[in-house]
């Protein structure tokens, strides 16, 4: 990679990094994903800013075509937090149902009191 | 013996004030229970003019999710028998007796509309058919026992699966397959009563076909999986 693409990717991370947090000042993130996003943000923040740290990474590993690392290891994280979501989702679905059916019995207590 | 009728209804008020009055004629001493499902067409309205208890749900929870507030609600209150009604008038209240008369011998009994020697006239196509002839030969494996109407939403239950369905109830769309099941791998005695049923007297199906469809497969899924999905109210029990 070109000296220009490596500063615009840095840049880039940098950018990431700042969003997210100003996020978790904001407290429009919680602390649990904070620290995971922020993990990522620092690794891609490195790779950008040190040409040569993901060859060098590759080498160590045994690939042979550094991207192919990089997309890897990237396809594998996302497919985990996406898998992560789902359960997250689902045990907030579950809630929220239970919610709304309490919410509806307390409901009918309340009406049933005032006549 | 307390009685009590749920009666989940998700957008009925055309057909609910009808089901309400014929309920009020036939079984003036049942407790009926309408679980509002969300709507938005004043079936909220219609219960409270027929005077009936009547639970808000504040959004659609599907059918599940009502039949699950409703046995929860009864159960509490303390009633000894429960039954489910459709709020589109599909149920016939003549037939109520017979389903009740089931319980004497049975925890939950299934109102069918083909068991053999049923005077039945209620037709299906040849698609449907096959589909729910699928279903009954996959419960048949599921469960060792013989069911000719697996989604049949005619049915009644006492104390013990009144309590199970009131924490353990399948909240997702085709539940009735799923809590048939459920209520038999408990060791409860399930049977089925062969009863009349009509046609829809008004509102909408509530359910699409590619979504009918998606839910099929998802209870075929289960079925083929051995073990039906359940949620826990948790801390309402």
């Amino acid at each position: 990679m070109s000296g220009t693409a490596h500063l615009a990717f840095a840049v880039l991370a940098l950018f990431a990094l700042a969003l997210i947090v100003r996020l978790v000042r904001l407290q429009a993130l919680k602390a649990k994903y904070s620290v995971l996003w922020l993990t990522v943000g620092a690794a891609l923040a490195v790779a950008a800013a040190v040409p040569g740290v993901l060859d060098w990474v590759a080498d160590q590993v045994g690939v042979a075509y550094q991207p192919a690392l990089f997309l890897l290891l990237g396809f594998g994280f996302l497919l985990l937090l996406a898998m992560h979501f789902s359960y997250e989702l689902s045990r907030l679905e579950t809630r929220v149902r239970t919610l709304a059916e309490q919410l509806a019995l307390l409901r009918h207590e309340l009406d049933s009191e005032q006549d | 013996m307390r009685t009590a009728v749920v009666i989940p209804a998700f957008n009925e008020a055309e057909a609910l004030p009808g089901v309400l009055a014929e309920l009020a004629a036939a079984v003036p001493d049942h407790e009926v229970i309408v679980v509002d499902d969300g709507s938005s067409d004043g079936t909220v309205g219609v219960a409270a003019a027929a005077g009936v208890t009547c639970l808000r749900l504040p959004f659609n929870l599907g059918i599940g999710g009502a039949l699950r507030l409703g046995f929860c609600f009864a159960a509490e209150e303390g009633f000894d028998r429960v039954y489910q009604f459709d709020a589109d008038g599909q149920h016939d209240p003549s037939q109520i007796p017979v389903l009740l008369a089931g319980l004497e011998n049975a925890d939950m009994v299934v109102g069918t509309r083909f068991a053999d020697g049923g005077e039945s006239t209620y037709s299906v196509g040849r698609g449907r058919g096959f589909a729910m002839g699928l279903l009954r030969w996959l419960v048949r494996r599921a469960t060792g026992r013989r069911f000719t109407d697996t989604s049949s939403g005619f049915r009644a239950l006492r104390r013990p699966v009144l309590e199970l369905f009131a924490t353990d109830y399948p909240v997702e769309y085709m539940d009735s397959v799923e809590a048939l099941l459920l209520a038999v791998r408990r060791g409860f005695t399930v049977i089925e009563v062969p009863v009349q049923m009509r046609e829809r007297q008004g509102g909408q199906p509530s359910t699409r076909n590619l979504r009918l469809a998606y839910h099929y497969v998802r209870v075929l899924i289960v079925l083929a999986a051995g073990l039906g999905r359940r949620s826990r109210l948790g801390a309402a029990a």
